[in-house]
């Protein structure tokens, strides 16, 4: 297939891949410029299996009441509200905590999906991978909602969230809630990662809540600079990568992010070549 | 002086762990005070204190009003905890200063702008105001800690090390700053350290904290031999070099 026919193809029979894709790019990559920045980048790999550990649960009754975009919605949540409780536990170190949490969840889906009634191996498959090809147009509609009161919420919080992501102690001292405000910036990041993961799987979401912002890093200057860096790649990155799976027939997922990555690649380079 | 804060048997901690019990001591407007003792002593505690950042499990820390309001406390954290991931601007680190002013939705207008500018330019750091913190050296990014504290003109203003890790030349720098912004703009301060040299050739009065000990006076009824090698628990020599105050450790207690 040309790429003119991939675009029409695309356009035309899975154009909420396409949207849905860009959004939840853009999304990740903006968000996951202050979860690299604070050092959580495997907090949000350990969400990313929790939302899946949510979506498993609502295969069981009566948990199949809540749905799947429910049940992924509120157990990663909690757990994101428990984590940041543990994260002040200096006896164990917080890597150690995501850890537990990470093989834990893993286990605990799988065991939970082979005793569940009734489950269709595709229908499961399709719902972990989070099939980019498959997105409804409610789910997308709902992510959109999401995706919009997140980044209300995160220009509304930009204050507390730069400074606390620079320097906590003296925000502390000057009246900002230390934490209040990491467990605001902890639940947005799940609920974004756990609506995210169900649309376009956890390769997807991982890969953007680090790869674009790090690309950021290397080529900005400023801060303002990285965001947009970022954004572009979240924005850039679906759309091109969607077209190159296509093209080539190769999955969608695993495209989209290995382009990324090759972004990356480049953007060390340069970063090498500039210093 | 009147005093400006006011430690009446405060005992401080967290959760049911006690750090230090019956505090009484205070800190006078105009003040130049040092906050020092060994490592884990609870100076940090204490000055979490000050800062209302920690409510004391006993007794009352009380503030004098200054022009009918409470004292506007300004804080410089150690350099090393800041995070210097994102390049955030000298600018914006400094107007961060004023966000406590600014709310969450309003944004800086000429007034702060002109605030983070004096403060930038009362430092010594006006011409860097577009460079990115990271990329400053030990003591240029103290500075411009010190004018972030500074945007909200603060009567009180503590500094926590600050001049640990710097070489000679910066440290210096640093303190003649900090001599300033008490002598000439009345900044009543508080310098938290455990590097004694630079405390006692400083500060005015002092006070020496280990756990469950707290001696406060002036620098030549504290830093005496005796106290000194008490709480560190060797041999300390208190001696003049120059007209400056110089503090030597010994042998430890107990050591053969």
């Amino acid at each position: 297939m040309g790429i003119v026919d991939a675009v029409t193809t695309l356009l035309a029979e899975f154009p909420y891949a396409l949207y849905g894709s860009v959004l939840v790019g853009l999304l990740c990559a903006v968000l996951g410029v202050y979860v690299v920045a604070r050092r959580v980048v495997f907090f949000g790999a350990v969400l990313t299996q929790v939302s899946l550990v949510g979506l498993s649960l609502t295969f069981v009754p009566p948990l199949d009441v809540l749905g799947h975009t429910g049940g992924a919605l509120s157990l990663t949540a909690l757990v994101a509200l428990l984590l940041s409780g543990l994260f002040s536990n200096r006896k164990v170190p917080r890597d150690a905590v995501l850890g537990v949490v990470f093989v834990s969840a893993i286990a605990l889906r799988i065991l939970i999906l082979q005793k569940a009634p009734q489950v269709e191996v595709a229908e499961v498959e399709n719902l972990m991978r989070g099939d980019i090809l498959f997105i409804t147009p409610g789910l997308f509609l709902f992510t959109l909602l999401l995706s919009a009161a997140a980044m209300a919420f995160m220009l509304l919080l930009a204050r507390p969230f730069a400074f606390m992501g620079l320097d906590p102690e003296t925000a502390e001292a000057q009246g900002f809630r230390a934490r209040r405000w990491e467990q605001a910036f902890y639940l947005l990041t799940a609920l974004v990662v756990a609506a995210a993961t169900h649309l376009v799987g956890d390769l997807f979401v991982f890969g953007f809540l680090v790869i674009p912002p790090v690309a950021g890093l290397l080529l900005a200057k400023r801060v303002r600079g990285i965001i947009l860096v970022a954004g572009m790649l979240g924005v850039l990155c679906p759309i091109v990568g969607l077209v190159i799976a296509f093209v080539m027939d190769v999955p969608a997922t695993p495209a989209i992010v290995a382009l990324a990555a090759a972004i990356l690649l480049v953007a060390w380079l340069i970063n090498r070549v500039r210093r | 002086m009147k005093p400006l804060v006011t430690f009446e048997n405060v005992t401080l901690g967290y959760g049911r762990t006690v750090i230090q019990r019956d505090l009484s001591f205070s800190i006078e407007q105009g003040d130049y005070f040092g906050l020092v003792g060994p490592n884990g002593a609870g100076k940090t505690t204490i000055v979490r204190a000050i800062l209302g950042v920690l409510k004391p499990l006993g007794g009352a820390i009380r503030f004098q009003a200054v022009n009918g309001g409470a004292p506007v406390v300004g804080y410089v954290p150690q350099r090393d905890s800041v995070n210097l991931i994102l390049p955030y601007t000298v600018g914006e680190v400094a107007m961060m200063g004023r966000y406590r002013n600014l709310g969450l939705l309003r944004r800086p207008g000429p007034q702060d702008r002109e605030a983070v500018s004096r403060a930038l330019e009362h430092v010594g750091m006006t011409g860097a105001r577009e460079y990115p913190l990271k990329e400053l050296s030990g003591g240029q990014r103290q500075r411009v800690l010190i004018a972030r504290a500074l945007v909200v003109k603060p009567d009180l203003l503590i500094l926590d090390e600050p001049t640990n890790g710097m070489d000679l030349s910066s440290k210096s720098a640093i303190l003649d700053l900090i001599a300033h912004l008490h002598e000439e703009d009345r900044i009543t301060i508080v310098m938290v350290s455990h590097l004694l040299d630079d405390v006692a050739n400083t500060v005015r009065r002092i006070a020496i904290v280990d756990r469950d000990v707290l001696l406060v006076g002036t620098t030549g009824e504290v830093l005496t031999p005796e106290n000194l090698s008490k709480i560190y628990r060797r041999d300390v020599r208190v001696g003049m070099l120059e007209g400056s105050t110089v503090i030597l450790s010994g042998r430890r207690h107990g050591h053969r």
